[in-house]
């Protein structure tokens, strides 16, 4: 790449200055407990707004999606709507009132506490804590495998040096700063990567010479698909796979529904909710939220489907070739090769703004949810004791975990692996949340068995049944001698089209068999 | 429809834009809505 390091180095010196400004903020503005959680419940609607864009949209849904658009096409379109119809509409409209509304007046300051305040159970509390601390460093993970592959490629540094760099500075304003300074920050980075998406698909159009000609020169490319594709049912990159064929199942069940859905069940998106003081905030969000998806997800999924005409015309190659095989890499490839350089560097703050407001969200809620939910509400009862410095240890270790599966994953994982944790979530907590939202008649009962059935329902097809999870962790093989235990269609089925059903008919069934909560509860749960 | 010929893929391509107006449109309606209650908590 030509852009002169210096350059590109005084540019990422001066953001990190603007974002240790704003972590020195959030540090200031933060004097009690509910600051540090929720942010004081006072956070401003743009600020909602592009911190929970930002957050949600990662580097792995620009580049980890975009890269599987490169290769499977323009079907993860139908993502990119659930995206704005559920991950802000319904997100925002349907949950996020009611959450905020219950969140202020069971004095909850984290998702797990929302859920074991509304069920009276301080276990549903502990366990969503402990799942999320043992899970989302998966998440985080991969999250910092992108940005670092970033840092890495243009700023040319080492790998390591790059992930350990990165995790250094967000750790060190989170852990100070709390949910303000994750928020302000956020804002900043959902700015720039607003921009930096922007001119990314206007430069994708020009130089592939307009919206039409783009797309219909991608329509005439049905014919190169790869063999290993078309025979998993790849029909080109402007058409959905053939029904019901492997690709098919990976796309609408893992991509579009798993994180489409999933996202409402996300822990740290759904603590957002709280961070504002009326609903007129998450009203006005909404304005801002759904056009700021449309430029991230739906400008990632495009482009990088179109990417594909861009190597065929230049190099006579199609994306996944000239990524050497590595969907992760077809984002960054296109970039560097087809922008102007002031773009990169555009384009690789973005990526770098999407990758810590991601991560700063990760740890928080990572750290929260050991130091708060498991730590002082499940193991101590709600006693103060070592909260504080229990929280900090946790925010450190999970990251410290986080890193060391940036090392350990294998390639092409990105989309995968957020698929992964966003399929956990939907199983474990959708119908938990929706009931304790929507439904009085749900007890306690029903919400721990809707856990506990989610939880491992979920994590039994991946071991065993999913091949794409259960091949590469071989416990089915050493177990039973088989790689999945089912076989045929079932082996490409993602686990939220199986858990989540299963989990929300435990939720029904156990809540209706077991005696309803208490109208005294239920009034301060609810409103009057 | 837009270069594309399967209608699965350009129906997604349109919805995205309509869903992003869709919240404009929420969002400006709704502008003042909902300003109540700063209730103890």
């Amino acid at each position: 790449m030509a852009v002169s390091t210096p350059v590109l180095g005084t540019i990422i010196l001066v953001y990190m200055m603007v974002i240790f400004y704003l972590g020195w903020l959030g540090y200031k503005k933060t004097k009690v407990n509910e600051d540090y959680m929720v942010a004081g419940r006072q956070i401003h609607p743009y600020i909602l707004a592009v911190s929970y864009g930002a957050t949600f949209i990662s580097t792995s849904a620009i580049v980890g999606f975009g890269g599987a658009a490169g290769a499977l096409g323009m079907g993860l379109l139908w993502l990119a709507f659930m995206n704005i119809l559920v991950g802000i509409f319904i997100a925002f409209v349907v949950f996020g009132k009611r959450t905020r509304r219950m969140g202020r007046r069971l004095g909850a300051v984290t998702f797990p506490e929302l859920l074991g305040k509304r069920y009276h159970s301080r276990f549903i509390q502990g366990f969503s804590g402990a799942l999320i601390g043992i899970f989302m460093p998966l998440y985080a993970g991969i999250v910092l495998i992108g940005g670092a592959r970033f840092v890495e490629a243009t700023l040319n540094i080492n790998y390591d040096v790059a992930v350990l760099i990165l995790t250094v500075i967000i750790a060190a304003y989170v852990i100070t700063g709390g949910l303000i300074a994750v928020m302000y920050t956020d804002a900043l980075q959902g700015s720039l990567m607003f921009i930096g998406m922007a001119f990314l698909l206007i430069f994708t159009y020009i130089e592939l010479g307009g919206i039409n000609a783009a797309h219909t020169a991608l329509t005439s490319m049905s014919d190169m698909v790869p063999e290993t594709l078309a025979n998993g049912g790849h029909l080109g990159w402007t058409a959905m796979p053939s029904f019901g064929s492997p690709i098919w199942w990976n796309l609408v069940s893992t991509l579009v529904l798993g994180v489409g859905i999933g996202v409402l069940a996300q822990p740290q998106l759904a603590v957002r909710f709280m961070t504002v003081k009326n609903d007129k905030a998450l009203n006005r969000a909404v304005l801002v939220g759904g056009p700021f998806i449309l430029m991230m997800t739906g400008v990632a999924f495009t482009v990088g489907a179109l990417s594909n005409v861009y190597f065929l015309e230049n190099f006579g190659q199609i994306s996944l070739v000239a990524a050497s095989g590595n969907t992760d890499l077809i984002i960054p490839e296109f970039i560097n090769s087809s922008m102007p350089d002031f773009f990169v560097v555009l384009f690789m703050l973005a990526l770098l703004a999407a990758a810590m407001s991601t991560l700063s969200s990760q740890f928080h809620t990572m750290g929260t949810a050991i130091g708060h939910d498991l730590y002082r509400e499940f193991l101590k009862k709600g006693e103060l004791g070592q909260t504080i410095n229990i929280t900090k240890i946790a925010i450190a270790l999970t990251i410290l975990a986080s890193v060391v599966l940036a090392y350990a994953l294998p390639t092409s994982i990105i989309a995968t692996a957020t698929a992964i944790f966003f399929g956990l979530c939907a199983a474990a907590f959708l119908p938990m949340y929706t009931g304790a939202l929507f439904w009085k008649r749900m007890t306690r009962e029903g919400a721990i068995a809707s856990l506990l059935v989610g939880t491992f329902s979920s994590l039994f097809w991946l071991g065993f049944i999913h091949a794409k999870e259960a091949v590469p962790l071989g416990i089915s093989k050493a177990l039973f001698g088989m790689d999945t235990l089912l076989t045929g269609t079932w082996t490409v089925v993602d686990p939220i089209i199986v858990a989540t059903p299963l989990s929300f008919i435990a939720a029904i069934v156990v809540s209706l068999a077991t005696k309803p909560t208490s109208s005294n509860h239920l009034e301060k749960c609810f409103e009057k | 429809m837009l270069g594309i010929d399967d209608p699965q893929i350009w129906i997604a391509y349109i919805l995205c834009f309509l869903s992003a107006i869709g919240c404009i449109i929420y969002g400006a309606v709704k502008w003042n809505d909902g300003e109540e209650e700063e209730e103890a908590c």
